[in-house]
């Protein structure tokens, strides 16, 4: 057996473990994770520098009794759409953090970090900022819970420098028990920030960015 | 019609009474008496009276000699000699204290007699004790009986022994001064307050009255027995526990709270886009709101899921309280009850048989 027909069989093996660890009925699931599939828009300076692509990565929740954690992963490749400016894409790692508090059974507090490193590095700007925000919950029906959240980007740092006295970060998910202990996760995430570069101290210039950013994923309960 | 219904109920009473002479004539084998009786039933009351101490000069049985004073109580009666009626019927009492006559069958002058003659006569009569059952400590055995006269009464329980000293057992049950009916009860407990000893006992009812006296008695029987437990509640009678959930009427609710999450994420995606930058694509909250669209309208249209019913959780909860408080009480009650001891008492015939 060649390697590759090797490496085929363990693929084939992790799978069909995931697929009979999800079948089982679900119990108090505390901790979910999975793969998950995404779509990006990007947009940079002016809407003549824009970008969309895809991408893959994998998800993570965690939950406590009032405490909720969930951090996401995302390599996308990015390309220039038509009538960008332009030239080349880029790849971009995405690490989201949240962190959330229930205050109420539909409200909890969150905060969170975001971090975005582009590759090459000055295709785009990579940034990392401080999640503060809020989030609301509700149930849509048996295993059916929607959100909606929103953040303040606190303190936002960029690879090309520059400030953003206001950044926001849009939110709206929805977590659907499929079968067992396997969910669907989907999740929509606008963000947009107001960044101001002052290059040669000759005042400060708008060069905001813009993202959008759907994961679709499918998670395993434990 | 009715002077036939009449006769025929006349010809009835008739040969009863003859049935009810002529049994009696057969229980009476002193030939004697018999025509006693014979000559009362014919109304020929002083040949009654002479045939009747004739008979009491013959030897004759303790019920013949009642019957025969009997007769002759009645016949003085029918002739107006009251003071020799009541004589006859003192005879007749203390022959026979139990004695009792039917006032819707003798005559009032006989009756009053009979009564008079009950009041002059130190007695103790009807002495009775019903079948009871008790815990030891908790019940007494009820004693009634009846004194024709005022006196000093003392009733006691004797029993074979087992008393406490080791001889026979004598309690005193009470010891009072007493006229007509007395109603008294016995704990049949030892002084130390423990039930008495299983085994035969006799009340014995003492009456005295300057030299008179007169003693009564009935025998009974005490037995022991385990006291009942109390079984454990399961439920309480009348109260059901109630479903902890329901569920809800279908409603728009789901759909609605799609559209209404979907469009804050559409209005706050679109009121935040910057104009220098231009519309940005919609592609990513098409795929998501899309999604949380759909999903709403399934669930819509899906049964609702069962939410808990706070009102009957709690009333479950206030139920299965009351139930673990009632058989914590039982269970206590049942402590009590495994160290108590189970007293029956039967009152017995003279000849030792139950009653």
């Amino acid at each position: 057996m060649s390697r590759r027909a090797g490496r085929g069989v363990g693929c084939a093996a992790v799978v069909l473990g995931a697929l009979a660890v999800a079948g089982r009925p679900a119990g108090a699931q505390h901790v979910t994770i999975g793969p998950q599939a995404a779509l990006v828009d990007y947009r940079e300076v002016s809407s003549g520098l824009r970008y969309s692509g895809s991408g893959f990565g994998a998800i993570a929740t965690a939950r406590y009794r009032k405490l909720s954690a969930a951090a996401s992963v995302v390599r996308l490749s990015l390309d220039p759409t038509k009538g960008s400016t332009a030239s080349v894409g880029y790849k971009a790692t995405e690490f989201d953090l949240w962190l959330g508090y229930d205050v109420a059974s539909y409200a909890s507090l969150e905060v969170g970090v975001i971090r975005r490193t582009a590759d090459p590095e000055f295709e785009a700007q990579s940034l990392g900022a401080v999640r503060v925000g809020g989030r609301s919950t509700y149930d849509l029906g048996p295993g059916a819970t929607i959100a909606f959240r929103a953040d303040y980007l606190a303190a936002p740092k960029f690879s090309g420098g520059g400030s953003a006295s206001f950044s926001l970060d849009l939110g709206l998910g929805l977590d659907l028990v499929v079968a067992g202990r396997l969910h669907g996760v989907v999740d929509y995430t606008f963000e947009r920030v107001n960044r101001k570069t002052n290059p040669g101290g000759t005042g400060e210039i708008p060069t905001p960015i813009q993202q959008s950013l759907a994961r679709v994923g499918l998670t395993i309960g434990f | 019609m009715l002077p036939r219904r009449a006769a025929v109920l006349a010809l009835l009473v008739l040969l009863a009474t003859l049935a009810t002479g002529e049994a009696r004539a057969q229980a009476i084998q002193n030939a004697t008496l018999r025509r006693a009786n014979q000559a009362y039933d014919n109304l020929d009351y002083r040949q009654a009276l002479s045939l009747g101490r004739a008979a009491l000069r013959e030897r004759l049985t303790g019920a013949e000699r009642a019957r025969a004073y009997e007769v002759l109580g009645f016949s003085y009666a029918a002739l107006d000699s009251i003071l020799k009626a009541v004589d006859a019927f003192k005879q007749v009492v203390l022959i026979d204290p139990e004695r009792q006559l039917d006032p819707n069958r003798v005559s009032p002058k006989a009756y009053s007699a009979f009564d008079v003659a009950l009041r002059q006569v130190l007695l103790v009569r009807q002495l009775r004790v019903d079948s009871t059952s008790f815990v030891g400590g908790k019940g007494a055995l009820p004693v009634r009986f009846t004194v024709t006269q005022p006196a000093r009464v003392v009733t006691r329980a004797i029993g074979a022994g087992g008393g406490g000293g080791g001889g026979q057992a004598n309690f005193l049950v009470d010891s009072g001064a007493w006229n007509g009916q007395v109603n008294l009860s016995w704990s049949a407990r030892l002084p130390n307050g423990d039930p008495v000893p299983a085994g035969m006992y006799t009340l014995v009812v003492d009456a005295r009255l300057g030299q008179n006296s007169f003693t009564a008695s009935q025998p009974v029987r005490v037995t022991h027995g385990s006291v009942d437990t109390l079984p454990h509640l399961a439920s309480l009678p009348g109260y059901q526990y109630l479903p902890e959930t329901e569920i809800p009427a279908p409603s728009w609710r789901p759909l609605g709270l799609a559209f209404l999450y979907t469009g804050g994420a559409l209005i706050g995606t679109v009121g935040l886009e910057s104009g220098s930058l231009g519309a940005g694509s919609k592609r990513e909250l098409g795929v998501v709101g899309g999604a949380a669209l759909l999903t709403g309208f399934i669930m819509t249209l899906r049964k609702p899921a069962p939410r808990p019913a706070e009102g009957n959780i709690l009333y479950n909860r206030l139920l299965k309280e009351q139930i673990a408080r009632r058989n914590t009480d039982i269970a206590k009650e049942n402590v009590t009850r495994r160290q108590q001891v189970q007293l029956s008492i039967v009152p017995l015939s003279k000849s030792g048989a139950p009653r």
